[in-house]
C-alpha cells in the first residue's frame, strides 16, 4: 500500500522509528526494549487521543517485522467492527497461520477497545488467552478504567501523558522547515492550545492552513479551529432565554445535522458558551449546573437530542425569571 | 365517473335505511306546518340529514332553497336572496322549503348569525330545515324552542352493511366480506364515510385500503393518547394508558417530543421535558443492558410524568403534528453519505476509525483537495469524490472568508 509515500500530513510525518517520536520518553525506551528482544507481551495504550499510541504500535511491528510486517500485523478498530464475533472471526483468521521469520507471534493492534461493551471484553480476554502463544495484543484507550480488570492484569500498561508544548514545538518547526513554512512562536502558541495536546489535530491544522497560505499565522489557525466548533450556538441560547423555544429546538437541530455535530459536542460548546452570555453570574451558574446535569444524562440516556431539548427548556425557565 | 357518494345519494323517503321514525316525523312536520316553522335535523354526521331534506322535497314536489351561515351575516343580502324566492313562488304556484345546512358553524353573538336566524322564523312564509350535529349546545337553546327537533341515530354497523352490498350489487363489483366488515366498523354510522371508504377500496384495491386504515387507526389512537397526557390530570388511567394502545413506546416517545412545546410553555415546558429526559435514560438504561424491567419506569416518566407539568384540566384545541426528527436525520444523512464514504476512505488511510475520522473530518477538504493524483489513487478516490472535496473547500473559503489570509503575489 505504500503508506509511506502519501501527502496525507499525519502519515507522511509519522515517526517510523523509536528515535523519531516526541515526547513519552519512558514508554518509548520501555517498548523499544521489550521489542529489541523480539519477546513483546500483551500491552495495553492507554491516553488521550494524537499522543502516540497507534504511532508507537506501528513502529513496534515494523522492528520486530523488517520488510514483511504487513502479513504479521492485523489492525483492528473496535468501534468500526459490528460485535465482538466480527472481531473474534477476524483474528481466528489471522492467527490460524504462523508468523513467517524470526519471531514467534503476530500482532494484533485493537484501536479503540474501550469502545467495547464490557460483555465484548470477556469474549476478548478468553480469545487473547486461546492465541496468545501465535498472537500478541496491543490495545488501545482512552481511559484504561474503562477496560475490564481481567485485560489490564493481561497487560503491561503503558501510559501515554499529553504531549508538552515543547514536544509540539519542536515537530511543527520540523515540519514547517521541510514543507517550507512560516510559522512564529505565536502560531505555534495556537496550534497548542486549539488542539488541546493532540497532536493529529495540530498536523491536520497545519496542512490545512498551509492549502491557504505559506504564512500560517494565528488568526487563520483559529478561523480554521473555530469550523470545528458549532458556531450559532450563541443564536441557540438566546432563543432560548428569550422565551422563544420552538426556534431554539429548530435552529440547534440545524446545526447538528448541517454540520454532523454530536450531541456531545453540542453540549461541549454550550457549557462554554454559557460565560459569554449577557446574564447575571448567578444565572451562570445555575445553567452550568443544569448543562452538567444533562451531559450526564447523555451518557446514560438514549437519544441526545432530547436530552438536549430539555435543557434548552430549562433555559426558557431560567430566562422567564430573569 | 360519478364518486360514489354523489351517485346514490338518497332521493326519496324509500331509499332512506334506519331512519323509519325521523322519516315519519318529518312528514309530519311538513303536513302541520305553520304550526312549527322550522325542523331540527340533529344528528352525527352521515345520518342522512340533508338527505331527507331533499327527500321531503320530492315527496312534495317542492323546491329546495339552501341557505348557508355566512347568508345570515348580511340583512341585505339575505333579503335579496329570499326576495325572488318569495315571488316566484306566487309565480309558478310551487311550494318551497327553506334548507339551512350546518347551524354547528353559526355564531351567537356575531351580528347577523343566530338572532337573524331566529327572527327569520318568525316571518318565513315556507318551513325551514336546520341541520347539526350537537343542537345541544347552549347557545341554541332559545332556537331549540321554536323549532320542532328530530334526532337521528348513527346507523348500525348492519344497515351500513347492508347499504355497501346494495351499491356493490349495483355497481356489479365484488369485494371480500372482511372487507365490507371493516369498511362498516370502521364508519361508525356515517354512510358518508362508508362510501367513501368503498370508493377507495374500489379504486385502489382492498389491501391498500386495510394497510391505511391500520395506519388511519394508529394515528387517531395517538392523539387521543398525547392529548389524554397533555389535558387530563394524573389518575390512575394515566399509568395505564399505553397498554391497550398497540403502538411502539418508542413512537410515543417521538410524539409527545415533537408536541410538547405546542402545548406547554415556561415551567410547565421545563417540568415535561425533564419528565421526557428521565424516560430517556430508562430507555438508555433498557438498550444498554437490556434491563426490560426498566420498561416500567420508561412508560411511567412518559404518561404521568409529562402529565404531571399540568395539573389543571385544558380543553383547548392543540393543531398535533407528527415526529419530523426522524425524516429529518435521515435526509441530512442522506446528504452526508458523500462525506461519509469520503471520510471512510481517509480513515482505513490514516490508522483512524470511520467515527472519528468522520467527526474530525471538518477540514478534510482543504487536506485532501491538495492531493497529488498518487495519493489519490492511493486512496481510491474517484472522480466524484475529489470534486465534492473541490466542491466543499470552495465552501469553507467563502464561509470563513479564507482568502484574506493568501499572500498576494
Amino acid at each position: 500500500m505504500g503508506i509511506d509515500e502519501t501527502n496525507i500530513w499525519t502519515e507522511k510525518y509519522r515517526p517510523k522509528k523509536f528515535e523519531e517520536v516526541v515526547g513519552q520518553d519512558d514508554i518509548v525506551k520501555r517498548v523499544g526494549n521489550l521489542t529489541k528482544s523480539l519477546n513483546i507481551p500483551h500491552m495495553l495504550f492507554a491516553g488521550p487521543p494524537g499522543t502516540g499510541k497507534s504511532t508507537l504500535a506501528l513502529i513496534v511491528v515494523k522492528e520486530l517485522f523488517g520488510k514483511n510486517w504487513k502479513e504479521n500485523y492485523l489492525e483492528l478498530n473496535a468501534s468500526d467492527e459490528r460485535g465482538i464475533d466480527v472481531v473474534r472471526q477476524k483474528v481466528k483468521d489471522f492467527a490460524r497461520t504462523k508468523a513467517l521469520g524470526d519471531v514467534t507471534f503476530k500482532v494484533i493492534f485493537l484501536d479503540e477497545a474501550d469502545a467495547l461493551t464490557r460483555e465484548a471484553q470477556q469474549a476478548l480476554r478468553r480469545t487473547m488467552e486461546n492465541y496468545t502463544n501465535t498472537c500478541r495484543f496491543i490495545l488501545s484507550c482512552n481511559y484504561s478504567s474503562k477496560i475490564i480488570d481481567p485485560i489490564q492484569s493481561r497487560c503491561v500498561i503503558m501510559r501515554f501523558k499529553l504531549l508538552e508544548k515543547k514536544d509540539i514545538e519542536k515537530r511543527v518547526k520540523f515540519i514547517s522547515e521541510l514543507e517550507k513554512l512560516e510559522v512564529d512562536n505565536n502560531s505555534i502558541e495556537t496550534l497548542y492550545e486549539v488542539s488541546e495536546g493532540d497532536f493529529r489535530r495540530v498536523i491536520n491544522l497545519m496542512q490545512a492552513s498551509a492549502s491557504i497560505s505559506s504564512k500560517i499565522t494565528s488568526e487563520l489557525i483559529n478561523t480554521l479551529a473555530s469550523t470545528a466548533r458549532p458556531s450559532d450556538i450563541k443564536i441557540v441560547l438566546e432563543y432560548a432565554l428569550s422565551g422563544d423555544f420552538l426556534n431554539a429546538k429548530d435552529k440547534l437541530l440545524d446545526i447538528m445535522l448541517r454540520d454532523s455535530v454530536s450531541g456531545t459536542d453540542i453540549i461541549k460548546s454550550i457549557q462554554k458558551e454559557i460565560w459569554n452570555l449577557s446574564i447575571d453570574n448567578e444565572l451562570k451558574v445555575k445553567l452550568t449546573e443544569k448543562t452538567g446535569e444533562i451531559e450526564f444524562r447523555m451518557v446514560e440516556g438514549s437519544d441526545e437530542f432530547i436530552q438536549l431539548e430539555a435543557l434548552l427548556a430549562g433555559f426558557v425557565l431560567a430566562g422567564k425569571g430573569n | 365517473m360519478i364518486p360514489l357518494i354523489e351517485k346514490y345519494r338518497i332521493k326519496t323517503f324509500e331509499d332512506i335505511k334506519g331512519q323509519s321514525i325521523a322519516v315519519q316525523e318529518v312528514k309530519n312536520f311538513y303536513k302541520t306546518f305553520p304550526m312549527k316553522k322550522a325542523l331540527l335535523l340533529n344528528g352525527p354526521a352521515g345520518t342522512g340529514k340533508t338527505s331527507l331534506a331533499i327527500a321531503l322535497a320530492k315527496e312534495y314536489n317542492l323546491e329546495l332553497f339552501e341557505l348557508n351561515a355566512s347568508d345570515l351575516r348580511n340583512r341585505t343580502k339575505l333579503e335579496e336572496v329570499l326576495k325572488p324566492s318569495l315571488e316566484q313562488s306566487s309565480l309558478f304556484k310551487k311550494g318551497k322549503i327553506i334548507l339551512m345546512d350546518e347551524a354547528d358553524g353559526i355564531t351567537a353573538t356575531d351580528r347577523g348569525g343566530l338572532p337573524e336566524l331566529i327572527a327569520l322564523l318568525s316571518k318565513t312564509p315556507f318551513p325551514i330545515i336546520i341541520t347539526s350535529n350537537d343542537i345541544w349546545q347552549k347557545k341554541f337553546s332559545l332556537l331549540r324552542q321554536k323549532c320542532k327537533i328530530v334526532n337521528l341515530k348513527e346507523l348500525k354497523e348492519d344497515e351500513i352493511k347492508k347499504i355497501i352490498i346494495d351499491v356493490l350489487n349495483k355497481e356489479e363489483k365484488r369485494i371480500k366480506l372482511e372487507t365490507i366488515v371493516l369498511i362498516s366498523k370502521q364508519a361508525r354510522g356515517d354512510v358518508r364515510a362508508a362510501l367513501n371508504d368503498l370508493q377507495s377500496v374500489i379504486d385502489l384495491g382492498e389491501e391498500e385500503y386495510v394497510r391505511e386504515i391500520s395506519e388511519r387507526e394508529k394515528e387517531e389512537n395517538i392523539f387521543v393518547i398525547i392529548k389524554k397526557i397533555f389535558q387530563h390530570p394524573i389518575n390512575e388511567d394515566t399509568i395505564r394508558i399505553f397498554d391497550n394502545a398497540n403502538i411502539d413506546l418508542d413512537d410515543i416517545l417521538l410524539w409527545i417530543e415533537e408536541n410538547i412545546p405546542l402545548e406547554y410553555d415556561g415551567e410547565r415546558l421545563a417540568r415535561a421535558y425533564e419528565a421526557l429526559s428521565k424516560a430517556d435514560i430508562f430507555r438508555g438504561r433498557i438498550y444498554r443492558k437490556q434491563h426490560w424491567r426498566f420498561l416500567m419506569y420508561e412508560s411511567f416518566f412518559l404518561s404521568a410524568g409529562v402529565s404531571s407539568a399540568s395539573k389543571i384540566k385544558n380543553d383547548k384545541f392543540v393543531n398535533y403534528k407528527r415526529p419530523s426528527r426522524i425524516l429529518k436525520i435521515w435526509m441530512a444523512n442522506q446528504k452526508n453519505q458523500k462525506r461519509k464514504s469520503i471520510t471512510a476512505k481517509l480513515a482505513k488511510f490514516c490508522h483512524l476509525s470511520a467515527r472519528k475520522a468522520y467527526n474530525e473530518s471538518f477540514l478534510f477538504p482543504l487536506i485532501l483537495a491538495g492531493l497529488d493524483e498518487k495519493s489519490k489513487k492511493k486512496m481510491e478516490l474517484d472522480e466524484k469524490d475529489i470534486e465534492y472535496i473541490q466542491e466543499k473547500k470552495a465552501d469553507l473559503i467563502i464561509s470563513k472568508n479564507l482568502n484574506r489570509f493568501r499572500i498576494s503575489g
